[in-house]
């Protein structure tokens, strides 16, 4: 009696852990599903390069894409320099009560909504933007990189830290033997063997950046097209799909949301398995 | 004996109130006893109107509960096409093809315009069509070129799936072209806050929705406002559109007849529309 | 001296961006509770309603935002309720009985899942609501159900991870023990190891509750309007606070709106901080693992 308990504990855990992993395939299957008539219409590629001109007849992405990539990119570059002066400064240069303190504050970081970094920065930094500048509207790419760049700086740090935190103690041990500062152990030790973490670390925060939608949505301005500069407005894949989903469910305008969709999907695989090979590669050497 | 001294007044007041609370509610009357769910969406013009005679209808009858989204009349037309919403809302005339695709019922209940506004601070409170047409167009990028500050024009514009747009585009840029650069918002609320903020900025907006927050911008002398639209003289003007799918009943016909009612109208008026009949 | 100039500089460079974080999340925080420290008060709950008229749902709650409050919490509830039985089983195979092979191959689904946007995830729940409501029902439609299910799936890979690190981190002795004293293997788990790793478990599922509670993407996809009230039904749209504050944000009518935004930013911003902080007390250390988030 006892084993056939077992048995069907182990095939419900089995069964869930199936049924987990089918919904990822589910997804994608969905996506590519609902997307299907417009992408057969002028092949998947197409939409990629095309622009958004619903009363052409044109449903292509491009611009959106574009948007993607300036706000991530540009956010990524607000983002790296400060992880890393915040990721040196709890390894190795504050005292230690204050890198205790920080972490936590970082920590806490992470836990505030999304939400609530676009209202903030609807109030406070678009008119800031609009002023400094004395040019556009405020809403444009660059206080959208802004505040997406603050907003992934903590996630970043904390696994700037993790990667600094597993490096061999013996490499260290040699550092302390030879009497290295703090600081030179850091530069000359640490930061060259953590090259491949911190690789990690920028390409989970480049995916957190792009899968975004609230900050983009909220204070990049939504227009179609591919912008000239950074104080103009853009749109971001993320926040296509927000504001089309209304659309008339067969509308092509419709049908081409499941494309966004498909391209976040498979950006997201890369992403994945671009970190799982380097944490792997990462593992080996240690 | 004692008892009955203070029994005999109450029971005077409240038969009393019995027979009075008909007439203080008067155009709610038929939602007692109601109960349900009804769902409504669709244009965002609509939203004021809707919620304050939901809020009525409730506070009313708390058995009844109404929810209310936007999306755009596209999305409303659509949606109570699928069957999603009892309550379709439009800011345009569906068009004949979606009529018959959806066997839709159509219930104008008031009459609104589409106006260009812009923040109150800007000077430039007034244009001619073809200045406006170029604004939109991206050939009149300088508020200094109509007289304003040495700043660029930011140009807001709504979705797709937006009546408000599709009205303002036909009558009021006779089909020009729109810039892609254009900011995009989802609803006629959200383009007065956009506005409200944007002390450059130039967007359209329902007559209904402008307030002091933003300023209407006189076109070819005409002043967009609930007069000029009543006297016809101001011409980008529209009907305010619930659809149904098939004859309404129950519910979603209370609702809908309440718009019609004194009491309805009163609230109409009091948004900034113009009630029908 | 080259050497010594990058050593100082580099201190220098991380003194500036750890400034440059803390007063940037200062500005944040600073900002919302001075804008908005007044308008703290019942009425930014209730409305005109008496409390506790509104508490046991004798009466409507207008211009309040007890509708959106108790549309996340109900939200959050189904959510988890749906997520922890089958994330936390998932969890239980991939520690203890997945074979290494299988194992690679079910992280790299997770690893997949816990990386795609939340708004791809809204997009599905939407997508398949749609398919129901033409298949089966006219009643189906985006709805509470369908927000806490997309939701669910958004959490689940955090609840599966969570339960999975805490079952692996148990040392070998305690693993062997009841073994080898005859336990089967499923009493081990259930009697011995989920015992033993509860702590990590309910971390995780405390910081999956307060990422249910923060986002925003997935319900504006999938049943969240700005108007609904308080949810009878599962079937029914709804409010919650997170969609109030994006509302709120780019469709305030009135200032005295907005300054609701700014009161239902603060609500959230405390119930996250609170779960956190909770989280934080029961195991530390994993968070970022769990808040890390596409």
């Amino acid at each position: 009696m006892k084993k056939i308990g077992e048995r069907v504990a182990e095939r419900a855990f089995f069964l869930s852990a199936l049924a987990s992993s089918l919904i990822t395939v589910a997804i994608l299957v969905f996506m590519v599903f609902m997307g299907l008539p417009l992408m057969r219409e002028g092949g998947f590629y197409q939409l990629l390069v095309k622009p958004w001109a619903p009363y052409q007849g044109a449903f292509g992405i491009y611009p959106m894409i574009v948007g993607t990539a300036c706000i991530s990119l540009l956010g990524l570059a607000v983002a790296f320099p400060l992880s890393l002066g915040c990721s040196f400064l709890i390894t190795t240069i504050a005292p230690k009560p204050v890198s205790r303190v920080f972490r936590r504050l970082i920590e806490l970081m992470t836990g505030i909504p999304t939400v609530i970094y676009g209202f903030v920065g609807i109030f406070l930094l678009v008119p800031f933007v609009r002023e400094l500048f004395q040019d556009g509207s405020g809403m444009c790419v660059l206080t959208a990189a802004l505040v997406l760049g603050i907003m992934i700086t903590p996630t970043m740090t904390l696994f700037f830290c993790d990667s600094f935190a597993r490096i061999p103690r013996s490499y260290l041990d040699a550092a302390d033997a030879l009497g290295a500062s703090p600081v030179q152990k850091l530069l000359y030790v640490i930061l060259p063997s953590a090259r491949k973490g911190l690789l990690n670390g920028v390409i989970l925060a480049l995916g957190r950046a792009v899968g975004d939608t609230l900050v983009a949505l909220m204070l990049a301005g939504n227009s179609v097209q591919v912008p000239e500069s950074v104080l103009e407005p853009a749109r971001t894949l993320t926040a296509h799909i927000a504001l089309v989903i209304a659309a008339d469910y067969e509308s092509p305008e419709f049908r081409s949301i499941f494309s966004c969709g498909v391209v976040l999907y498979l950006f997201t695989l890369v992403v994945t398995f671009l970190a799982r090979y380097l944490s792997f590669a990462e593992n080996k050497k240690a | 004996m004692k008892k009955i001294s203070w029994i005999q007044p109450l029971l005077i007041i409240s038969i009393l109130l019995l027979v009075c609370a008909p007439a203080f509610s008067g155009s709610l009357d038929p939602f007692q006893g109601e109960k349900g769910v009804l769902k409504i969406s669709g244009g965002t013009a609509h939203i004021p109107v809707m919620k304050d005679a939901a809020k009525k209808i409730m506070v009313m009858n708390p058995e009844i509960q109404i929810s209310i989204a936007g999306g755009g009349s596209g999305v409303g037309i659509k949606q109570v096409g699928e069957g999603l919403v009892a309550i379709g809302n439009s800011g345009r005339k569906p068009t004949d093809e979606e009529i018959s695709r959806y066997k839709l019922v159509l219930h104008k209940w008031a009459i609104d315009g589409v106006g260009p506004v812009v923040n109150p601070k800007n000077p430039v409170k007034a244009l001619s069509k073809s200045q406006m047409k170029d604004i939109f167009a991206g050939k009149i990028e300088n508020w200094k070129m109509l007289g304003g500050e040495d700043r660029k024009i930011n140009i807001y514009t709504r979705d797709e799936a937006s009546g408000t747009r599709e009205v303002f585009w036909k009558k009021g840029l006779d089909e020009g072209e729109i810039i892609p650069g254009a900011h995009v918002v989802v609803s006629n609320g959200a383009m007065k806050s956009a506005i409200a903020q944007d002390p450059y900025g130039i967007g359209y907006v329902s007559v209904g929705h402008i307030d002091a927050t933003v300023a209407p911008v006189a076109l070819d002398g005409v002043v967009p406002t609930i007069e000029t639209v009543q006297e016809g003289t101001y011409t980008i003007a529209r009907g305010l559109y619930s659809n149904t799918r098939g004859e309404p009943s129950g519910l979603t016909k209370k609702f809908l007849d309440f718009l019609f009612t004194p009491e309805g109208k009163k609230i109409i008026e009091e948004k900034g529309f113009i009630p029908v009949r | 001296m080259k050497p010594r100039t990058l050593e100082i500089f580099s201190i220098v460079f991380a003194w500036i961006a750890g400034l440059i974080l803390v007063s940037a999340v200062l500005v944040l925080l600073g900002y919302l509770f001075i804008k908005g420290y007044t308008c703290l008060n019942l009425s930014l709950i209730f409305g005109d309603t008496p409390p506790l008229r509104a508490l046991l749902f004798r009466a409507r709650v207008f211009d309040g935002l007890f509708p959106a409050i108790a549309g996340t919490l109900v939200l959050v509830i189904l959510s988890i309720v749906l997520a922890i039985p089958i994330g936390i089983s998932t969890g239980i195979y991939l520690a203890e009985y997945a074979g290494s092979r299988i194992k690679r191959a079910l992280d790299a689904f997770f690893d997949v899942l816990s990386g795609i946007p939340s708004i791809v995830i809204g997009l599905f729940g939407f997508s398949f609501a749609v398919f129901l409501h033409k298949q089966y029902s006219n009643r189906i439609g985006p709805c509470l159900l369908i927000s806490s299910i997309a939701l669910s799936l958004l959490v689940l890979p955090y609840i599966i991870r969570t339960t999975q690190a805490a079952l692996e981190g148990i040392p070998s002795n305690i693993r062997m023990t009841a073994l080898a004293l005859g336990a089967t293997r499923l009493q081990n788990v259930f009697l011995v190891l989920i015992p033993r790793s509860l702590s990590g478990i309910m971390s995780g599922i405390i910081l999956a509750i307060g990422r249910c509670a923060e986002d925003t993407a997935v319900i504006m996809l999938t049943g969240a309007v700005a108007s609904a009230g308080v949810p009878r039904s599962v079937f029914a749209q709804f409010e919650a606070l997170p969609f109030y504050i994006y509302y709120i944000s780019s469709q305030y009518s009135d200032p005295e709106e907005l300054m609701r935004g700014y009161g239902a930013s603060i609500i959230l911003l405390l119930l996250c901080a609170l779960l956190f902080a909770v989280a934080y007390g029961i195991r530390k250390g994993l968070s970022h693992f769990v808040f890390y988030r596409p």
